[in-house]
């Protein structure tokens, strides 16, 4: 922990000046004492003791003693992270001395840290919100990301897949790039562009988030999506720590409760055909079944009825158990500290066939070599193996209900062997599930190595070499049963990236007479990033068997298989500097060069400044009298981050190739496939920030509030040129996005007893709004049925853009007496005819909506009393909309299955009009419905994310097991969902076709996001 | 020794400082060429006009989607919907359309990439003997086709002749139809001259009997019936003996007897690795036995085409199939479900093998007899109109009379009727209406859906103008540059 690093370089630094004191002081003497917590009167160690106004100081040890040789009288300061300082007046020898030091409420005097350093809270200019690792190790989830959901504010965690280990999609105060990408950069004890999955939450102590860019300047390059800051715990002194955190337990999915049984479904899906039937101009009295006068594809087989009721959703998702060890020791001594982990962790998926599995492992050392120089060393390998879901949520549970699972002779049935080719081709579910075989593999290994020397009082030097090499295979097999085209299939990726990096920083830190404290960092940093893929494919249907899944039981295909290299690298050089002035008036300034590879030749660098300040108001003598304020401190902030987030060779114009078939025989071609621009750049985030933190009640109440307003320019995206170019797009720096908003963040401790209660609440508010998209004035990307997303100026990015519903047209003479769209019949929908021109055509889209929310909240209340502890936190996400694509699945299309709520008061015929306002929905009136705002939702929601109970046996229990540490713990993850009655999905925040990624994204189109697990943990943590 | 540890301290930093600014920031790509150092040999050329015809190989099998579902041919299938055939299909094609603007993007691909072998042609030193010559005939022969391809969609087009900057297209307007064709007809003359003949240059590469041919193809576009009829005898002259009409019509289209007598050129593709999409576009979604076990069904046979066929026309189950049977129970009985059989082989999903013409010898002969009429050689032009229809019947009996077709305007209907039978869904049909002025008429409304128990198919009506004739430039691209550098078509 680079935070306890400092101070113990402080603390030996100190000691090792104290004792060369001592070698020439004349007329000193030997004061001692212990030095013990108010609360619970153990001993502390650690504490530093200083004697004011001279270099004389030391630290306690285990027992909390600590010695002086000290001139008397003397003043001794004793400070202590997350406790009140505290100053004593020795003026004589006598017994040793007994200081009782109060814990603060809320820490001023922590440590936060922030890029390449760490500052006490109250001396932040910058917006930076901390989470410790206070539980959040008992939260059952596969990615430690999702355990933060709902405890930042401005900090956006959604998950929009839920298969086991899906990564979360993370976004700090919305999103400004629209191809280069919004992941915000994560920094994992120092090492920049590390990723979550290695991280095992047990070993996190602390993660922070560097929401402001004056804060995530110093990272300059790849900082416009903020920067997270994960440190990781280190060794503490004394005699080796032995702590096991098991936990098991099961999930459920959430699922749907309306589906037809069969003999709804047949009556649902007879008026379906005889609905279709009519639209074609049918006699629908011509019966359903056996009469060739109606075509095959509008007739509904009695096969239907053949006794069979199967509810897919049901059938393929099943209760999953999981489980989670994780061990760490840890220890040291004056010269050396350790701390290192494993852990195991087994997640099934609820869907059939889905597992998630880690293997991880975690060591870092830090050795003092002498009184000047330190090294460290850290090692984080992790292995990750899964079995992937081959299709989405959609394909099973749309699966019509008269099929049987399985036959008794073990082969899978399909819709098509009961009826024939008007229904669904697709494979039987639990074919698909037990027939295909996705795997991942993943070893990813961090390490570094560091070296820092004292050059100076205050003045250090330290070198970094860091890696990160991540192995990723990915094997994919398909039996032909488990295929819909009945063809099997196969294809291994492997693939690895190996970055390098070098960081050099030199930092001085000195404090010129009482009241000026003056910082500064400067620095240089290298990284060289190298990837290789290797993909391999089978001939589609040359397996030789279903046993053999490696592809040397098939046939490769010569197209598609290749190997690929590529590379990027980056020079950054920075500086920062702090200035304090009686810890009142704070100034920083940062400012940071970097050269990317990624751009092009007179691009390469980017400048990266960045200034904040800080008024501690009540550091004024006029507050003085105010003493219901412990704190308070207005800030203000300014600073430009980048983002190069884009092809490692993008600038040039490259050359592809194909096939094309040259006497019979595939030869390969080649022809220039990007346009190139050589003057590509750094897309750049300008950010403003005014914050405000304060504390009352002695720091009972703490309120941090914050305004930004960031405005992403030079926007790096596939800037559309004139196709007569032969190309469509060049990648170029155009355009510009603003993100404006307000974070709230309010921690307060309502009872501070034996029964204890405390709330953290927060909101935020995110405005998103392109500004420029250089020359022209939108950009529409239009789904194949219809709905568009707009990039429109002075629109949220990507809102969906569509018709507007306003009713059904029930009678012939609405067709031609209420405008409608060419070829409308009845039981289409009615649009609004936006500019009242009696023709509904493209003119007439309007803005539908954003899949961004407006407003998310999150709170976390905890409660203690003696060894009891209960705390859940709730999050909620306010005006998000999703485009539910997948609704139609459910609505008789292929003659699938077919859920109540949404074919219910729909028009089916003129005798059976519904209720005016739903239109007739099925495949063949999509391009009528799909781009309206029919299948669009509100998809806000409220969700108890966490609740987790605990009991801490008292030590005289503990002991009897040999361990001082003995709890109990048990949790609920999604213990409560709610959402709006018209959302019809399975996941408020689940999409399937990504964010924002490029000028064709779809953010907030949705077929078939899995359901949301509810989680219920057992577990115990045991310390010895 | 504090000294020392400044030394060390600044010797570790600077290990890094020094030297290694190039390596990181200026890496050469592994494994892709860049314009700086591609079309430096002759194997590069060879490369580069290889990717002219990748170009035509990948637009080809979707050409449909535009020149078919439009006309009287073919309608969509709910089954899949592809964004922009709904339009086409009902004819009120927007400027917006995606399928309008994909045409113009992939054609000034292939014309940039000729362009591009035209303009590098002369780096290059180490070319074998003749290579060069047929390296330019081959890239201008491509030019001229999608030229040819580009005028007949949206009239007067941006005439780019050499690669340009994005800066400099916008300011390129639209140039005169009259003139892109002098471009046409001037590079397939040349092309003429430089390429060599079919049996003397790879298969899947064009040839000097299909730029003379192309040529004349494109002299009856513009109603030259001189040049026409010059251009024509010249072919039949000189290459009348290496052409005929393969005896069955459905050998036409099986990719054992696709290298043939008739097919002038052709895009070629190998099932599996470098196929195409057109066999499984029109297959029914579940598939037909020994062709492919899932189809695409994006469009379906318009019943307007499909009555005309004559059941002794050996074209009708080469071109549509019935009666349908799914792939996964063949022993199913066959229902009423017809759909394009034309492209129907066996093939892997998405990725047939079957080659795909681009100028047959039946189209050669059609447009002999179509000049030969305008020429006012009606016998002539009837005879060359009953080779088509023998090969189709096998003999005689079938074909036109002279008493059937009294005149010119008679001929031209049975001609226009013939070519709708002959070359169904292989993108004729549309310029077809357009070059004799029969779009209007036509395509008053479109026959769906037969159902043969009571006889009766759905009309659907069609509200055709001339002006749709020619397609509306895309909005996009005039976006991009101003309406007044790229004007709007007439009508949009």
């Amino acid at each position: 922990m680079r935070t306890n690093q400092f101070i113990l370089l402080i603390g030996i630094f100190s000691m090792l000046f104290a004792t060369n004191l001592h070698a020439w002081a004349q007329g000193t003497q030997v004061v001692e004492g212990y030095v013990i917590s108010a609360t619970d009167k153990g001993p502390l160690l650690g504490v530093s003791v200083h004697a004011t106004g001279t270099a004389v100081a030391t630290k306690t040890n285990e027992q909390g003693y600590f010695s002086l040789q000290l001139t008397l009288p003397s003043v001794l300061r004793f400070s202590y992270l997350g406790y009140t300082t505290k100053e004593l007046e020795v003026k004589e020898v006598g017994n040793p001395l007994r200081i009782l030091l109060e814990k603060t409420f809320a820490n001023l005097d922590e440590a936060v840290v922030v890029g390449y350093g760490a500052v006490k809270r109250s001396s932040l200019t910058a917006a930076v919100t901390k989470v410790e690792n206070k539980g959040l190790d008992e939260i059952p989830t596969a990615r430690p990301e999702v355990a933060l959901q709902g405890k930042l504010a401005g900090v956006n965690i959604s998950q929009t897949r839920n298969a086991p280990g899906s990564a979360p999609i993370i976004r700090i105060r919305g999103a400004g790039s629209i191809s280069a990408g919004n992941d915000p950069l994560i920094v994992v004890d120092g090492f920049p562009g590390a990723s979550f999955s290695n991280i095992n939450m047990n070993d996190v102590a602390s993660i922070e988030v560097l929401k402001d860019a004056s804060s995530a300047a110093i990272y300059g390059s790849r900082a416009a999506g903020g920067v997270v800051i994960v440190t990781t715990k280190s060794g503490k002194q004394g005699k080796p720590v032995l702590s096991v955190n098991a936990f098991g337990g099961f999930s459920k999915a959430k699922l749907h409760n309306d589906w037809l049984n069969v003999n709804e479904y047949y009556d649902a899906i007879t008026k379906y055909q005889n609905r279709e039937y009519a639209w074609i101009g049918g006699d629908t009295s011509i019966p359903v079944w056996g009469d060739s006068n109606r075509p095959a594809g509008y007739q509904v087989s009695p096969a239907v009825l053949n006794g069979t009721d199967v509810n897919w959703q049901d059938a393929v998702m099943e209760t999953a158990p999981f489980q989670n060890y994780d061990l760490a020791v840890n220890g040291g001594n004056d010269n050396i500290n350790y701390y290192i982990s494993g852990i195991v962790r087994d997640q099934q998926g609820t869907l059939r066939n889905t597992w998630y599995r880690t293997y991880g492992a975690r060591a870092s050392l830090n050795i003092k070599v002498n009184e000047r120089v330190d090294l460290g060393l850290m090692l984080n390998p992790n292995y990750a193996t899964s079995r992937i879901a081959p299709n989405n949520m959609i394909d099973y549970a749309k699966y019509p209900p008269f099929v049987a699972i399985q036959n008794p002779d073990g082969t899978y049935p399909t819709a098509r062997s009961y009826w024939g080719a008007a229904v669904t081709s697709q494979a039987n579910p639990m074919a698909i599930l037990e027939g295909t075989n996705y795997r991942a593999n993943t070893l990813n290994t961090i390490g570094n190595f560091y070296a820092s020397v004292k050059l100076a009082e205050g003045l250090h030097i330290k070198s970094t070499i860091g890696t990160n090499m991540s192995y990723n295979i990915t094997d994919r097999f398909q039996a032909s049963w488990a295929s819909s085209s009945s063809t099997s299939s196969g294809s291994a990726i492997d693939s690895r990236t190996i970055s390098l990096i070098n960081e050099n920083t030199i930092n001085y830190q000195k404090t010129f007479g009482a009241d000026h404290d003056f910082g500064a960092l400067g620095g240089a940093s290298y990284q060289h990033n190298f990837s290789r893929s290797m993909t391999t494919l089978a001939v589609n249907g040359s397996f030789n068997n279903d046993i053999i899944q490696t592809l040397n039981n098939a046939t490769i295909n010569p197209v598609g298989t290749n190997t690929l290299k590529s590379e990027w690298g980056l020079v950054s050089y920075f500086g920062r500097v702090n200035y304090g002035f009686k810890n009142k008036y704070l100034f920083t300034a940062s400012i940071r060069t970097d050269g990317s590879s990624r751009f092009g030749p007179d691009r390469k660098w980017g400048w990266f400044p960045s200034a904040s300040a800080a008024w501690r108001i009540s550091g004024e003598r006029f507050m003085e009298n105010l003493t219901v304020l412990s704190d308070l401190k207005l800030r203000a902030s300014f600073g430009t981050t980048g983002n190069m987030n884009i092809g490692d060779f993008a600038y040039l114009g490259t050359i592809g190739g194909g096939i094309y078939t040259v006497n019979d025989q595939i030869t390969n071609w080649q022809a220039q496939s990007t346009y190139g621009n050589s003057r590509l750049g750094w897309e750049k985030t300008r950010e403003l920030d005014f914050g405000v933190d304060i504390s009352l009640f002695n720091n009972r109440v703490t309120i941090n509030a914050d305004y930004y307003r960031k405005r992403t320019d030079g926007l790096l995206y596939a800037v559309s040129i004139p196709g007569i170019t032969g190309f469509t797009s060049s990648l170029s720096n155009v355009g510009e996005v603003e993100n404006k908003g307000f974070e709230i963040e309010l921690n307060t401790k309502n009872l501070v007893g034996d029964f204890k209660w405390q709330t953290s609440f927060n909101v935020a508010a995110n405005r998103n709004k392109v500004l420029s998209l250089g020359g022209v004035n939108e950009r529409i990307t239009t789904d194949g049925y219809g709905m568009s997303w707009l990039l429109r100026v002075g629109e949220p990015m990507f809102s969906y853009y569509g018709y507007k519903q306003t009713g059904v047209i029930q009678t012939a003479e609405q067709l031609t007496s209420v405008p409608v769209m060419a070829g409308s019949k009845l039981g289409n929908p009615i649009y609004d005819d936006l500019n009242g021109d009696g023709i509904i055509n493209q003119n007439d889209r309007a803005v539908l909506g954003n899949f961004m929310p407006k407003a998310t909240f999150g709170m976390t209340n905890s409660f203690s009393y003696r060894s009891f502890d209960l705390s859940f936190t709730i999050q909620a996400s306010v005006g998000a909309k999703i485009y539910n694509f997948e609704n139609q699945f459910y609505q008789g299309s292929v003659l699938g299955a077919m859920r109540q709520s949404l074919i219910a008061d729909q028009w089916w015929s003129v005798d059976d009009p519904g209720d005016g306002l739903h239109p007739a929905v099925s495949l063949s009136q999509l391009s009528f419905n799909a781009n309206s705002d029919y299948y669009i939702e509100d998809a806000s929601f409220l969700a108890v994310r966490n609740i987790n109970v605990g009991y801490n046996f008292p030590v005289a229990i503990s002991r009897k097991i040999g361990s001082s540490k003995l709890r109990l713990f048990a949790s609920i993850n999604n213990a409560l969902f709610l959402t709006k009655k018209e959302f019809h999905g399975y996941n408020p925040e689940g999409y399937t076709a990504g964010e924002v990624a490029g000028i064709n994204s779809k953010p907030g189109y949705n077929i078939g996001s899995e359901p949301i697990n509810r989680v219920y943990t057992f577990g115990v943590n045991l310390g010895f | 020794m504090r000294t020392n540890y400044i030394i060390m301290s600044l010797c570790l930093s600077l290990l890094a400082f020094s030297a290694c600014h190039d390596e990181l920031l200026n890496p050469v790509p592994e494994s892709s060429l860049t314009n700086v150092n591609f079309y430096q040999s002759a194997d590069d050329i060879d490369q580069a006009v290889l990717g002219i015809y990748g170009q035509l190989q990948l637009r080809k099998p979707t050409d449909y989607q535009l020149l078919e579902i439009g006309t009287d041919n073919l309608y969509m299938s709910t089954n899949t919907v592809i964004a922009g055939i709904p339009e086409v299909d009902g004819l009120t094609v927007s400027s917006s359309n995606p399928l309008v603007l994909t045409f113009w993007q992939n054609t000034y691909n292939g014309v940039f990439r000729a362009n591009a072998v035209l303009a590098n042609i002369d780096t290059p030193i180490d070319y074998p003997s003749g290579m060069k010559e047929q390296y330019v005939g081959e890239a201008k022969f491509m030019r001229a086709l999608f030229y040819f391809d580009l005028v007949r969609v949206f009239g007067s087009v941006p005439l780019v002749t050499t690669p340009i900057s994005a800066e400099e297209a916008t300011n390129v307007g639209r140039t005169d139809a009259e003139a892109v064709y002098q471009l046409i007809i001037a590079d397939l003359t040349e092309a003429v001259d430089l390429l060599p003949l079919k049996g003397a240059i790879a298969s899947g590469r064009c040839n000097r009997e299909t730029a003379l041919g192309l040529l004349a193809k494109v002299y009856v576009t513009k109603n030259d019936w001189q040049a026409a009829k010059q251009t024509l005898d010249r072919f039949f002259t000189e290459f009348g003996s290496t052409f005929s009409l393969v005896e069955n019509f459905g050998s036409l289209w099986q990719v054992a007897t696709e290298n043939n007598a008739e097919v002038l050129f052709a895009m070629k593709y190998t099932d599996g690795t470098n196929g195409h999409s057109l066999s499984t576009a029109f297959i029914p979604n579940a598939g037909v036995p020994n062709v492919v076990s899932r189809g695409a069904e994006i469009a379906l046979p318009s019943w307007s085409l499909h009555k005309l066929f004559d059941e002794e026309d050996s074209r009708k189950t080469a071109t549509i199939a019935e009666q349908y049977v799914p792939a996964l129970s063949p022993s199913d009985d066959p229902i009423w479900y017809p759909y394009v059989s034309k492209y129907a082989i066996t093939h892997t999903f998405n990725a047939s093998g079957l080659d795909l013409p681009v100028l047959r010898y039946a189209d050669i002969i059609l447009l002999h007899a179509e000049t030969l009429n305008e020429l006012g050689q009606l016998n002539a032009a009837l005879s060359e109109l009953n080779k088509v229809r023998v090969r189709a019947f096998g003999n005689t009996t079938h074909n036109y009379t002279a008493r059937e077709v009294a005149g010119q305007d008679e001929f031209t209907d049975v001609l226009l009727k013939e070519r709708q039978l002959e070359f169904a869904f292989e993108n004729e049909r549309w310029f077809d209406l357009v070059r004799k002025e029969k779009f209007v008429q036509v395509l008053q409304s479109e026959e769906r859906n037969y159902n043969p128990a009571n006889g009766q198919a759905q009309v659907v009506p069609l509200q055709p103008a001339a002006y749709m004739q020619l397609f509306p430039i895309p909005q996009a691209e005039i976006d991009l540059v101003g309406s007044s550098v790229l004007s709007q078509n007439q009508g949009y």
